[in-house]
């Protein structure tokens, strides 16, 4: 029992692995499906009594392991896990089950390999979200690449090979930038790949502005901030409803993870010297994907812009370097990956019944689903951030944040609040309100058990951390003051003696 | 007294109740939600006995945020001011609820048109109750977003799904300036505890605020004279004031008896509550109470006339509300909060009457006899609305010539102001009564000129199971009350102040004077006597069929195509805002995404290619392989000449041979070199995969 408490993580590690292992022995379709459906959930339960047995007091790394993986180069497999990278680990427990459900009847060719991959990619995310070890973080980093092209090139829609390319090219740009930032803080940082350790050491100037962008741009790109975000509508849309999933619920908040990890902590004056700019190229990005969202047709393009209008909401909240921003950008994750999920979720449910992502091709959706109808909607406010749902209370506090900065910003970003609320009720209003503008859509069937299974839990977390959010921030409280502190302390001079350009 | 929370949870269970129970609950939607409203009703009417015997009570909820210096406690507190509305919202509601129990029966949506009215009210009542800004925000929005499904009731129909969205997308315009309010005050302030604000407000009067500090300038302003501007753009859209007006007339696609919710009870009521409740700080800012008082007489004037020219009776009640409002909202301008409960009140009661008598003669009227008059005269609905109509006009008169206000406008410092608002009250009057009556005999003549749905519940078929409206009992006990309550709120003028005042923690009013001390003669005479000629008016253009007389000249009728077409905002909206905004989007995407951005990554990759393409002609080809042939001509040559020596033949044979696998090679890697940048990908990975796995074997 001890050896299981003690390796905590590596067990939450390990259980999609042996999912995998499993399902290399099993022929039968609805058996790969319930084996990897299981191993999710067994996942789900284990990583629940992880937060169980979190404490959330404490600001310091919980559950570390550490054993020496290639000691020559000092490399070691080591994780663990604080406020700030638990509740990552939780969204991809709770999204990798639904990501299994919704493709449970669409995903009919090659079933083993694809929830192998599902199983893979669920792995190798709870890796980066709690590795210790900068060379562990960017292998696992590149190994979520690959399943997710997989995916998108074996199981998408017809441009899928086009998306595919565009998605590794950028990734793989990003990655390279990555692992020359990694390495460059390898020789800098005395020759050691260990986390904590470089987070304690201060780098010269110089050191920092230059780290600070590879590693920036790299973080950017998977966010991803404005101008690097054309490969995700283009994956977005050709992915199925399970890589959609798991591409925006959990993909992209490495990118958001990496900024709090790294960028922060280890370079604090250059990230404080290049906030604003980041500032306001994430206000842009807020209206610009709001503006992008209103010009799509495709369902699944809307939603994509509109995540790279929300992540703007993140890098915002992270660069203004205070308790409320940071806390709010990393409950803006969570949420993110929640609402859009549940849309990517939704989205896939109508197109496995009439397979067009054309939202000119729909109407009226309320006389034959009512059920979905209800949820749609329910997730569709979410997503401009209703008051009451989840998404409002990681912007409120982005907002909060962000006023310490600057109220220009603040009036820009609820501008993109406007906007989402624009795209997101229109999209609404041409789905499901109207007549059912052809004879099959009057017949489509309403969501089934299993689909609303998938859906549902979904709904009541929506709900739930819209009105009583107080769990989640706890949780993350004591990280999130520690690295504000961590901030403060370095930064604080640096940035009164600087003049910065608006 | 913990029991009070119950009053908004009770409405909003039975909400949820219905909504999850869905079709299986048949149509007894009502049978859950009429008890619940009920029993809110009930517990307002004992807290109000609380408030009155022992003042204010205070409940703490749970704590909804806390990060860093931002706390938020989500507590309720129920004053004065808040009893009133309760009152008011649970009263209204339960009305509405039993009315509509009749109304839609029939209707495919029956239980979720109940669960929403449930969810609506116990939203506003969350939102009265609330001593928290975020939390009062979060109400706001819930109604907003039930005020949408409301308006969107009968999905089919599309006109009814856009006011949906229209209505919303306005009120989330007007709501950016109630979040940015907030987040000021909290900036300002660092809390969000409305008591603790309004104690604070006075002492932070010449609080500055720095706001380009974090650039290194220094432009310092006073937020607390800014708040209530931003603040009262929120309620602008809520409250339907004139930039923002435009969604409430569409709203009447909603079923008429949530219109009477509201334009009554809940939704527009919540602009001028905003406003009520933090009076205190509305007062430290003389500009932003000028600014409400100027935007709510523009509103009140430009809604009367719009209504005069109107010819759909929902609209002109919904303009007819607009201007309401705009009373309210000038009366706070004033600073005359008690006179803008009282109306706030007095016009809800009256609404609600008038709105649901409406919705009855539009039934009993619409669907069996679209043209015939004869039979509707003596209908009992037709008293009912005259009545309604007469108190309805006779409100704002009562309101304006009454005391407080001739302290106000002293208070405000303009000497023109006076004039000015009593100009604009008069006519107003005038005008309010003019359409009133206007409005209620052309529909016992002509019938009504709404745009009633044509489908669903209101075909003819229905319409035989849906019974004749006989809720005379209820309304006639609205009208009583709102009589009463007119009469008492009247007699007990200097009661009713000295009942709120604590509430409004106003400070410098004189001992307010009781309505009947005021000169009688004038206060009631004047607005009684406009309020007459408005309905000769309305009656004489209405006997009198019209005609092109020779003194109505073009100016005139500009004018009124003018007003008949609501001075075009919905016309300028639609062309300078929405339309330009979404070509805009279009021509971004078009422009930025697709032809910049992903155009560059293109080029660059294409580029690239092209680069691979030259370095393989040129290198390869041109270079390495020539360099090979060369040598392997070179050496065949070299052959040649020791085949002369040696061996030729054999020689021969070999040399040929390597030749030829070395043409061979050369076909094969330009076979390879032009595949796919896919392949490449696979192998890089492959490589990255086998380089990891050699360098873990070496270390």
């Amino acid at each position: 029992m001890t050896l299981l408490t003690d390796h905590m993580i590596s067990l939450v590690v390990a259980v999609p692995i042996l999912g995998i292992i499993m399902l290399a022995f099993v022929r039968d379709q609805e058996w790969t499906r319930r084996i990897a459906f299981g191993s999710t959930m067994v996942e789900l339960g284990l990583v629940i009594i992880l937060c169980l047995r979190f404490d959330f007091t404490q600001q310091d790394m919980q559950f570390v392991e550490r054993m020496a993986w290639m000691p020559t180069f000092n490399i070691q497999y080591a994780v663990g896990i604080d406020g700030i990278s638990i509740l990552m680990v939780l969204l991809t427990a709770l999204l990798c089950p639904l990501a299994i459900l919704c493709s449970w009847n669409s995903i009919t060719t090659r079933v083993r390999a694809f929830m192998s991959l599902i199983l893979l990619v669920e792995s190798a995310m709870i890796v980066v979200f709690t590795a210790l070890d900068l060379f562990l973080f960017f292998m696992l980093w590149e190994l979520t690449m690959i399943p997710m092209y997989f995916m998108i090139i074996l199981w998408g829609g017809p441009n899928r090979s086009a998306a595919g390319i565009k998605f590794v090219l950028y990734s793989l740009t990003g990655s390279l930038l990555l692992l020359v930032g990694i390495l460059g803080l390898y020789l800098q940082g005395g020759h050691t790949y260990d986390l904590l350790a470089l987070t304690e050491h201060t780098f010269s100037a110089t050191t920092q502005f230059w780290l600070f962008i590879s590693f920036f741009l790299a973080f950017a790109i998977k966010m991803p901030m404005v101008p690097f975000h054309t490969w995700l509508p283009d994956a977005h849309s050709e992915a199925p409803t399970a890589g959609s999933v798991i591409l925006a619920g959990v993909l992209l908040k490495m990118g958001g993870y990496g900024f709090l990890r790294f960028c922060l902590p280890m370079f604090p004056e250059a990230s404080a010297m290049f906030a604003p700019y980041i500032l306001w190229l994430s206000v842009f990005a807020i209206v610009y994907g709001g503006y992008m969202a209103l010009a799509q047709t495709d369902l699944k393009k809307l939603v994509a812009y509109s995540s790279v209008s929300h992540m703007g909401f993140v890098t915002l909240g992270i660069f203004v370097f205070n308790s409320q921003g940071i806390q709010g950008a990393i409950l803006q994750m969570f949420n993110h990956g929640l609402t859009t999920g549940a849309l990517f979720i939704s989205i896939g449910q109508l197109y496995d019944r009439t397979h067009s992502r054309n939202i000119a091709d729909y109407g009226g959706l309320h006389k034959p689903m009512p059920k979905f109808v209800a949820l749609f909607f329910l997730f569709s406010v979410a997503a401009f951030g209703l008051p009451g749902t989840c998404n409002f209370i990681g912007e409120f506090l982005v907002l909060v944040g962000t006023s310490y900065t600057s109220f220009a910003m603040v009036l820009l970003s609820m501008g993109g609040i406007v906007l989402a609320a624009a795209y997101m009720l229109w999209m609404v209003q041409k789905v499901a309100m109207g007549e059912p503008n052809t004879k099959a859509a009057a017949t489509l069937p309403d969501l089934s058990n299993r689909e609303l299974a998938t859906v549902i839990p979904l709904a009541i977390l929506v709900l739930w951390i819209g009105l009583y959010p107080g769990p989640l921030m706890e949780m993350m409280d004591a990280s999130v003051t520690n690295l504000v502190n961590h901030m403060d302390s370095i930064t604080l001079a640096q940035v009164a003696r600087n003049v910065y350009v608006p | 007294m913990s029991i009070f929370i119950l009053i908004p949870l009770l409405p909003l269970f039975a909400s949820l109740a219905i909504g999850l129970g869905g079709r299986r609950c048949h149509e007894y939607g009502h049978r859950i939600g009429i008890p619940a409203i009920s029993l809110s009703f009930g517990l307002s009417i004992w807290a109000f006995i609380e408030v009155l015997n022992n003042g204010p009570v205070s409940l703490d909820l749970y704590r909804l945020i806390e990060s860093g210096s931002l706390v938020i406690d989500l507590n309720m507190y129920i004053d004065q001011l808040t009893v009133l509305l309760l009152l008011l919202v649970t009263g209204v509601s339960s009305v509405v609820h039993v009315y509509s129990s009749r109304y839609m029966i029939g209707d495919p949506h029956f239980n979720r048109f109940f669960a929403v009215i449930a969810l609506f009210t116990a939203s506003m009542l969350m939102l009265v109750m609330s001593n928290n800004l975020l939390m009062l925000l979060i109400c706001w929005e819930v109604m907003g977003i039930c005020s949408y499904l409301l308006i969107s009731h009968s999905r089919q129909r599309p006109s009814a799904c856009r006011a949906a969205t229209k209505a919303f997308l306005v009120n989330a315009v007007a709501d950016v300036g109630l979040s940015f309010g907030i987040i000021l005050t909290f900036f300002t302030f660092g809390t969000l505890d409305i008591q603790v604000i309004l104690s604070q407000a006075e002492g932070m009067q010449n609080h500055t605020v720095n706001v380009l500090g974090w650039i290194g300038l220094d432009l310092p302003i006073y937020p607390v004279p800014l708040i209530p501007f931003f603040l009262f753009i929120g309620a602008m859209g809520k409250s339907a004031q004139m930039p923002f007006h435009v969604w409430l007339p569409f709203a009447m696609e909603a079923p008429t008896p949530v219109s009477a919710l509201i334009h009554a009870a809940t939704m527009v009521n919540a602009g001028p509550f905003l406003l009520i409740r933090l009076s205190p700080l509305l007062v430290l800012s003389p500009y932003a109470m000028t600014f409400i008082a100027v935007i709510g007489g523009l509103t009140a004037l430009f809604a009367a006339i719009v209504s005069l020219t109107q010819t759909d009776i929902k609209k002109i009640l919904a303009y007819s509300t607009i201007s309401q409002i705009g009373f309210m909202i000038m009366t706070c301008g004033l600073g005359a909060f008690v006179v803008a409960i009282f109306h706030l009140l007095a016009h809800g009661c009256y609404k609600a009457f008038f709105f649901l008598s409406t919705g009855n003669i539009l039934q009993a009227v619409e669907p069996s006899h679209p043209h015939k008059h004869v039979a509707h005269q003596k209908s009992p609905g037709m008293l009912t609305l005259y009545v309604g109509a007469l108190l309805l006009a006779c409100i704002p008169p009562i309101i304006l010539f009454s005391g407080p206000y001739e302290h106000m406008w002293s208070v405000t410092g303009f000497a023109s102001a006076k004039l000015g608002f009593w100009i604009i009250g008069l006519i107003t009057v005038f005008v309010t009564s003019a359409y009133l009556f206007r409005s209620i005999m052309s529909l016992f003549i002509h019938g009504p000129k709404t745009h009633w749905p044509n489908t669903g519940i209101h075909t003819l078929d229905n319409h035989t199971i849906q019974p004749q409206f006989i809720n005379g009992p209820i309304l006639s006990g609205l009208i009583l009350t709102t009589i009463v309550l007119g009469g008492m709120l009247g007699l007990f003028w200097s009661w009713f102040t000295n009942f709120l005042t604590p509430a409004l923690s106003l400070t410098g009013l004189p001992s307010q004077e009781g309505l009947l001390m005021m000169n009688f003669s004038t206060w009631i005479l004047v607005p009684l006597a406009v309020a007459c000629m408005g309905w000769a008016y309305a009656y004489k253009m209405h006997t009198q069929p019209r005609q092109p007389s020779p003194g109505v000249n073009r100016w005139t009728t500009s004018l009124y195509v003018l007003f008949w077409n609501k001075l075009y905002f919905d016309e300028i909206y639609d062309a300078y805002i929405v339309a330009p905004s979404l070509r805009f989007a279009h021509w971004l995407w078009q422009t930025i995404d697709v032809r910049g951005i992903d155009r560059a990554i293109h080029g660059i990759a294409s580029s690239s290619l092209l680069l691979a393409h030259w370095l393989w002609r040129i290198v390869d080809i041109k270079g390495i392989d020539r360099i090979v042939i060369g040598i392997g001509q070179r050496s065949i040559g070299l052959g040649r000449w020791l085949s002369q020596m040696v061996d030729i033949r054999w020689l021969e044979q070999n040399i040929n041979q390597v030749g030829k696998q070395a043409d061979a090679a050369g076909q094969a890697l330009q076979d390879v070199e032009p595949h796919t940048i896919q392949h490449q990908l696979l192998v890089m990975i492959l490589w990255l995969v086998l380089a990891t796995v050699i360098l873990y074997i070496l270390v």
